[in-house]
């Protein structure tokens, strides 16, 4: 702290004027060698091969490295992307859902007219602000997916404008307000739902990319520790050939090494490929179902208050029911889940029962059965069903987002390793081969 | 320094090769929707020289059966076993077939007529089942067989004529209506002439569309599936008025106070038929018998005043039976 010296240390010394490399007019001096000459020499004979060998395989064994950690991240991306994109699907099937559901409570809203349930009301609004937090959602998650959300945004703002023009003249007792309410119907039906299912397919279409690009990071694993093996296998040849030694134990290692880092490394990528098959084929695969049986049932339930709607002539609504409740069933047997089957099957019987009574001409009676509240009306079943396949689809979702996270944890570090590896096997090679260019010395 | 040179270039090359392993998503495709096709040139005005006249109806014959004792083998008969008159109504007409949203029956004009046929056979004009049905739906349900949708009687604000006769039959005209233009508060115009180049609305399968390409060609004309569609393009801005009858048009104009009827005088008649299967001739005659009954003993002029007398005035007399068909 005290010191103030600032003397140059004793060994410093001006550099020599007469050290300093010549100039242009130096006519005494050798001719300079020219590169191409000193590179020749410098690969010539044996100790020249030897050299040509040791960069090869150092080169190959880092580039192996390379190929290994590549590998690795593609398998894992590709695992990170499906789990992504499953979420984003299950985000999508979500906004579906609840726009269906809503459409529910404002088609029942027709058959009850200005005196809206404020349960029902409130399970539309709920719905409604679900469905545009997950739109906003869905569009920062994937960005691909932003101009089908941005224009499924514009006709949920028709709808509900449409639907807020219904009540307000249903308040008042004016007819139009069914009119208002049949077009908001006929928006979503026409405008919404067929950009929800181009946003589903084209989301499913990129699962299923990623569900199959697991397994690929396998070849770049394959092909470069093959390559790599073949190099230092033809190397060890080689020495063994000119230097009548047979083993190298330093290349001996490198190969261990790339072959170890194969075996572990292969054996991990197919493991993750598999649990992604498997995930695809199971908890993925039912995830959708539900999720497609919840939005199919929904679809069942406006149809019923539009067949009630149409006083008798609405056979193309009960059709369409029939459609939907297929739909339904067919998806709920793909399913694991249990629970919602049993309110779904009473939820049918008591659909057939409304409209026994709506063809007898007991309109009064049917709209009673489909609207009121009690346990065993159409709605309270319904919302049984609702109940019970909601738990359950979070729970399968859950699992199916769960088990892709755990087969990237499961990967091996050779993601970050690979490189490493490839170097220290260089290094290993570099070793080897110098000591026998010693020899040479 | 060679040998790292090397490498170095190697790695930089792998680098290259192996970063574009992120390619971003395609973006998902937005479903173009297919833009509705302007409504077609106007048909063909079918030949109005049907034989005895668009008015005429089928004769009651004698005085109506009792109700409960219908004819044997009469349609009247099917209905009674039946257990209910199913008529095809309108329940967004306000006055002539709506909906009440308070008490969610379908009431109005309309279906009194109806309540008054059920009287007639069940002795009870509840014995009703009203379906609900848009303009372009009358004349195929009443032409479908009973198991396939069809339905006994349609009171709809039918416009009687001779294109009509040649697929299902009229009872005796029961209201006189005529066709005019609903247009918003503050326009100046005094008829639908004062509007060409303007879109006027009206529902797809009427009279009033029929008419207005006719009589106004230089109006752009917009279809929707009832009248009250039309009211909704009106309220949207998307039609710049409504054409129709002006029974209808004054149930619209009590829903949208900033909408008046134009006071000139009726461009068109509308005479309003119950309109019936072909085949129920029977039928025809004894509800023309019905009519009869109502225009004379007051029923008639009762329902009239509780709809329509508020909106078009008080009651005119009732239209004169025309018979002579058959």
């Amino acid at each position: 702290m005290t010191q103030t010296t600032s003397a140059p240390p004793v060994t410093w010394s001006p550099p020599a004027p007469q050290v300093a490399p010549p100039s242009g007019g130096g006519q005494t001096l050798q001719p300079a060698p020219l590169p191409q000459s000193s590179i020749q020499r410098w690969f010539a004979g044996t100790p020249g091969r030897m050299r040509a060998l040791l960069i090869v395989s150092a080169v190959v064994t880092v580039l192996f490295g390379f190929a290994a950690s590549q590998g690795f991240r593609q398998s894992d991306g590709a695992l990170k992307r499906a789990e992504e994109n499953t979420a984003q699907l299950v985000r999508i099937q979500a906004i579906h859902t609840n726009l269906v559901s809503a459409n529910a409570d404002a088609t029942n809203a027709f058959l009850v007219g200005g005196l809206e349930p404020p349960a029902q009301r409130q399970s539309f609004v709920e719905s409604m602000t679900t469905a545009a937090k997950l739109i906003s959602q869905a569009s920062t998650a994937q960005p691909a997916d932003q101009e089908a959300l941005g224009a499924l945004n514009t006709t949920l703002l028709t709808y509900q404008g449409l639907i807020e023009q219904a009540r307000a003249n249903n308040r008042q007792g004016l007819p139009i307000g069914a009119q208002y309410l049949k077009d908001a119907n006929a928006v979503l039906q026409t405008d919404s739902l067929p950009l929800l299912n181009a946003l589903v397919t084209a989301n499913e279409k990129r699962v299923d990319t990623e569900f199959k690009a697991v397994g690929g990071g396998n070849t770049w694993l394959l092909l470069g520790g093959l390559a790599t093996l073949l190099v230092l296998a033809y190397t060890m040849w080689w020495l063994a050939k000119r230097t009548h030694r047979y083993l190298n134990f330093p290349i001996t290692a490198a190969a261990v090494l790339v072959l170890l880092t194969i075996l572990v490394g292969s054996s991990a990528l197919s493991g993750a490929s598999n649990s992604a098959k498997d995930t695809m084929d199971h908890s993925y695969k039912d995830t959708v179902a539900l999720a497609r049986a919840r939005i199919a049932a929904y679809d069942a339930k406006s149809n019923e208050s539009l067949t009630l709607i149409a006083r008798g002539s609405g056979e193309s609504y009960e059709k369409a029911w029939g459609e939907s409740a297929a739909t339904v069933g067919k998806n709920l047997a793909i399913s694991t889940a249990r629970q919602p089957q049993v309110p779904w099957t009473r939820y049918t019987n008591v659909h057939r029962e409304i409209r026994e009574l709506d063809t007898v001409g007991r309109w009064d009676e049917a709209v009673q059965l489909a609207v009121g509240s009690g346990a065993n009306t159409s709605t309270g079943l319904f919302s049984q069903f609702e109940a019970t396949s909601s738990s359950s689809l979070a729970r399968i979702s859950s699992e199916a987002r769960g088990e892709l996270t755990a087969a990237r944890e499961d990967l091996p570090p050779i993601g970050w390793l690979g490189i490493p590896i490839g170097i220290v096997a260089a290094l290993l090679v570099g070793w080897g081969l110098s000591q026998r260019l010693e020899e040479y010395r | 320094m060679k040998k790292t040179g090397l490498i170095v270039a190697s790695l930089a090359l792998l680098f290259v090769a192996t970063s574009c392993g992120t390619d971003p998503y395609e973006a998902t495709p937005v479903p173009t929707k297919a833009t509705p096709a302007p409504p077609g040139p106007a048909p063909i005005p079918a030949a109005e020289n049907c034989k005895p006249g668009p008015l005429a109806s089928y004769r009651p014959e004698g005085p109506l059966p009792t109700p409960g004792n219908m004819p044997v083998g009469s349609k009247m008969a099917e209905i009674a076993a039946q257990g209910r008159l199913i008529a095809g109504v309108s329940a967004d007409s306000l006055h002539l077939g709506s909906r009440n949203p308070i008490t969610g029956a379908i009431e109005g004009f309309d279906i009194d007529m109806i309540r008054e046929v059920a009287r007639a056979i069940f002795g009870d004009p509840n014995k009703v089942e009203l379906r609900v049905i848009s303009s372009p739906q009358r004349i195929p349900v009443l032409k479908n067989r009973p198991e396939r949708g069809g339905i006994d009687i349609v009171a709809r604000n039918m416009t009687i004529n001779c294109a009509r006769w040649k697929e299902i039959a009229f009872s005796a005209e029961y209201y006189r209506s005529g066709q005019k233009v609903l247009v918003q508060r503050d326009s100046t115009a005094r008829s639908l002439a004062d509007l060409s180049g303007k879109t006027i609305c009206a529902p797809a399968g009427s009279t009033s569309l029929e008419n207005l390409r006719k009589l106004y060609p230089e109006v752009t004309p917009i279809t929707a599936d009832t009248d009250t569609g039309c009211l909704v393009l009106f309220q949207q801005g998307k039609a710049y008025g409504i054409t129709g009858d002006d029974t209808v048009l004054a149930g619209e104009a009590a829903q949208d106070p900033y909408a008046k009827v134009i006071q000139a005088p009726p461009f068109s008649a509308e005479p309003y038929g119950l309109a019936m299967n072909a085949r129920d001739v029977d039928f025809v005659r004894f509800v023309n018998g019905v009519l009869e009954q109502m225009k004379a003993d007051g029923r008639w002029k009762a329902s009239y005043d509780k709809w329509l007398a508020a909106d078009l005035g008080p009651a005119p007399a009732p239209p004169k039976p025309v018979y002579g068909r058959g």
